[in-house]
């Protein structure tokens, strides 16, 4: 308890520096991981993924100043055309666009593609981190243009709910009319729990981070996998201790989502696969790193022909946040975002995470084998794991 | 929300297929509800609508196969109740007067009838009459010039954005029709 105290006592003389000490910070937070008392996690995360500046005198400006941005992203991707879907103006018979248009500047067109993307992206938040309830429960900060129902904007997951018509059919005979209610199909939102009016679940505000990103990124796009990364950002921003941090949660994890992903983003790209910075590189690094360390660990994986596509792909890509529980992800990420040369080491861990299970590998069958390795998390010891990287990182 | 408006196929009796320019306008994925007038006639069309949008409603028409379909539908979308009925029941047929009585009976916002193959929107006593005339442009009993049309309902809040397309010398043209209610 001691070494905690002092631990502690250590991040918090690094951070109340005028200027931090990133190094000191990084060796540390690297070391030990970062604790998630007085919101020093999310502090660091801030700091590492460079959206906070080193000068402490900077940050108000800086976050003020970003924040604001998000409002404005805000307003012009999401609040004015719901807005414009619900009460579209101009009474004039004359017409410019129509719901079929195939122009490729219609606008309707441009929403048609839009609400294509949301489906997805609906999707893979509904289900975020299930195991978990926070992203179901409702936010303490929810967007007040959205969630208030007067305010006729159409937040995102309304757009893309699928609904069923409440129908009656008509039946008459000499008494008069009789309406018989059709009884409704089950729908989406039966599946799933939804927040009354007024209220907003953690997982709306991860849909709409996403929703904006792609729509600033259009080259990228959405791609499955990214509320994966987002999920983990927000979730340390969104418990952070600070009221003043956990009420621009939203922003705040936005933009340190898309320095994140300025980093990580050829993963994301197909096209990218097979050239030196994509996917496909770093499996092969993954793959001469086991081959160096652990020679006949490498002969069995390469007799069975257990590509590293089967298993590491999921956690290059996505920084292990499937193979873990999340706090377990927590710690693995403030390794990974406090390391010198960035994402480095996430090979090491991926090769340690190999490494300590090898002994099962080496008995075990191809189908066997399979399951242990996309089924991780459960089997081993992260803490050994981590330090098994360490070992071979400065080895 | 987008709501598809039309009815009156009569495939395969009067005509094979829809308009191939149509057909090429109405694609899945754009469309969640569809409205039909009835007389479809056969399983296929109803299949057909099916894959534009999972939720389709429809009344049955003189000429239907299917008798299960109800003679009188009233749906709710928002704020508007939206009363369907094929129309062959209402005579004279096409009456604005005959069909105001139907949207009494029902109390309902909108009234949506076939059956003339004739495209129509009015207002009439403060609520709002629609007919989609005939998706296929198939003749009907007293007239042979039909010109192909249907209609799609953008229904917000308060009002309803109509727009319609109709098939004229082989070339789409849409119109837009707005009616709020009071």
């Amino acid at each position: 308890m001691a070494g905690y105290q002092q631990r502690l006592k250590q991040f918090q003389e690094i951070l109340d520096a005028d200027v931090i000490n990133l190094k000191s910070l990084k060796s540390l937070s690297f070391s030990s991981g970062c604790p998630h008392e007085k919101g020093y996690r999310s502090l660091c995360w801030k700091i590492f993924l460079n959206y906070l500046p080193r000068e402490r005198a900077q940050w108000p400006k800086v976050l003020q100043k970003q924040r604001k941005l998000y409002q404005q992203y805000m307003e012009e991707i999401i609040i004015l055309p719901g807005k414009k879907m619900k009460s579209q103006a101009s009474a004039s018979g004359e017409l410019g666009d129509h719901p079929l248009n195939p122009n490729p500047d219609s606008e309707w067109r441009e929403t048609f593609h839009d609400n294509e993307m949301l489906v997805q992206i609906d999707k893979d938040c509904r289900r975020l981190c299930p195991d978990l309830s926070f992203f179901q429960q409702a936010t303490e900060y929810p967007c007040e243009e959205l969630v208030n129902a007067s305010s006729n904007v159409e937040n995102l997951r309304k757009r893309v709910e699928h609904c069923v018509l409440q129908s009656e059919t008509v039946s008459k005979n000499r008494l008069g009319i009789t309406f018989n209610a059709v009884s409704r199909k089950r729908t989406q939102s039966d599946e799933y729990a939804v927040l009354p009016d007024g209220k907003e679940a953690h997982w709306e505000v991860v849909e709409r981070i996403l929703f904006l990103y792609a729509k600033l990124n259009p080259g990228l796009g959405y791609v499955q996998g990214m509320n994966e990364i987002l999920g983990p950002i927000y979730y340390t921003f969104a418990t952070d201790p600070d009221q003043g941090y956990r009420e621009s949660a939203e922003a705040d994890s936005f933009f340190c989502f898309t320095c994140l992903m300025g980093e990580i983003r050829d993963f994301f790209i197909k096209t990218l696969d097979d050239a030196p910075c994509g996917i496909g590189s770093k499996m092969n690094q993954l793959m001469a790193m086991v081959q160096k360390y652990d020679r006949p660990l490498w002969q069995r994986l390469e007799d069975q022909e257990l590509r590293p596509q089967f298993f590491a792909f999921r956690w290059i890509t996505l920084l292990l946040s499937q193979e873990f529980q999340l706090p377990e992800v927590l710690r693995i990420w403030d390794s990974l975002f406090a390391d010198k040369d960035r994402f480095d080491f996430l090979i090491y861990v991926c090769c340690a995470m190999l490494v300590s299970i090898r002994h099962e590998l080496l008995r075990g069958d191809f189908p066997n084998n399979m399951k242990l390795v996309q089924r991780m998390g459960s089997t081993i010891d992260l803490q050994q794991v981590l330090t098994k990287a360490r070992e071979l990182s400065s080895g | 929300m987008l709501v598809l408006v039309l009815g009156d196929l009569h495939i395969p009796h009067r005509c094979n297929s829809l308009p191939a320019r149509f057909k090429k306008l109405l694609v899945p994925g754009k469309i969640q509800h569809i409205l039909c007038t009835g007389n479809l006639c056969t399983k296929e069309s109803f299949d057909y609508l099916k894959t534009l949008a999972s939720d389709v409603h429809v009344v049955r028409g003189d000429f239907d196969e299917n008798m299960n379909y109800p003679e009188q539908k009233v749906v709710t979308v928002g704020q508007f109740r939206i009363g369907l009925c094929h129309g062959h029941q209402v005579v004279p047929w096409g009456d604005i007067e005959s069909l105001a009585m139907v949207q009494r009976q029902l109390d309902v916002d909108i009234l949506i009838s076939g059956h003339t193959h004739k495209f129509q929107a009015l207002e009439h006593e403060g609520k709002f009459f629609l007919n989609p005339g005939s998706a296929t442009g198939s003749y009907y009993a007293l007239d042979s010039n039909v010109i192909p049309s249907f209609v799609i309902l953008d229904i917000q809040q308060s009002t309803v954005v109509s727009y319609i397309y109709k098939l004229i010398d082989e070339e789409v043209k849409v119109e837009r029709i707005e009616y709020r209610k009071s």
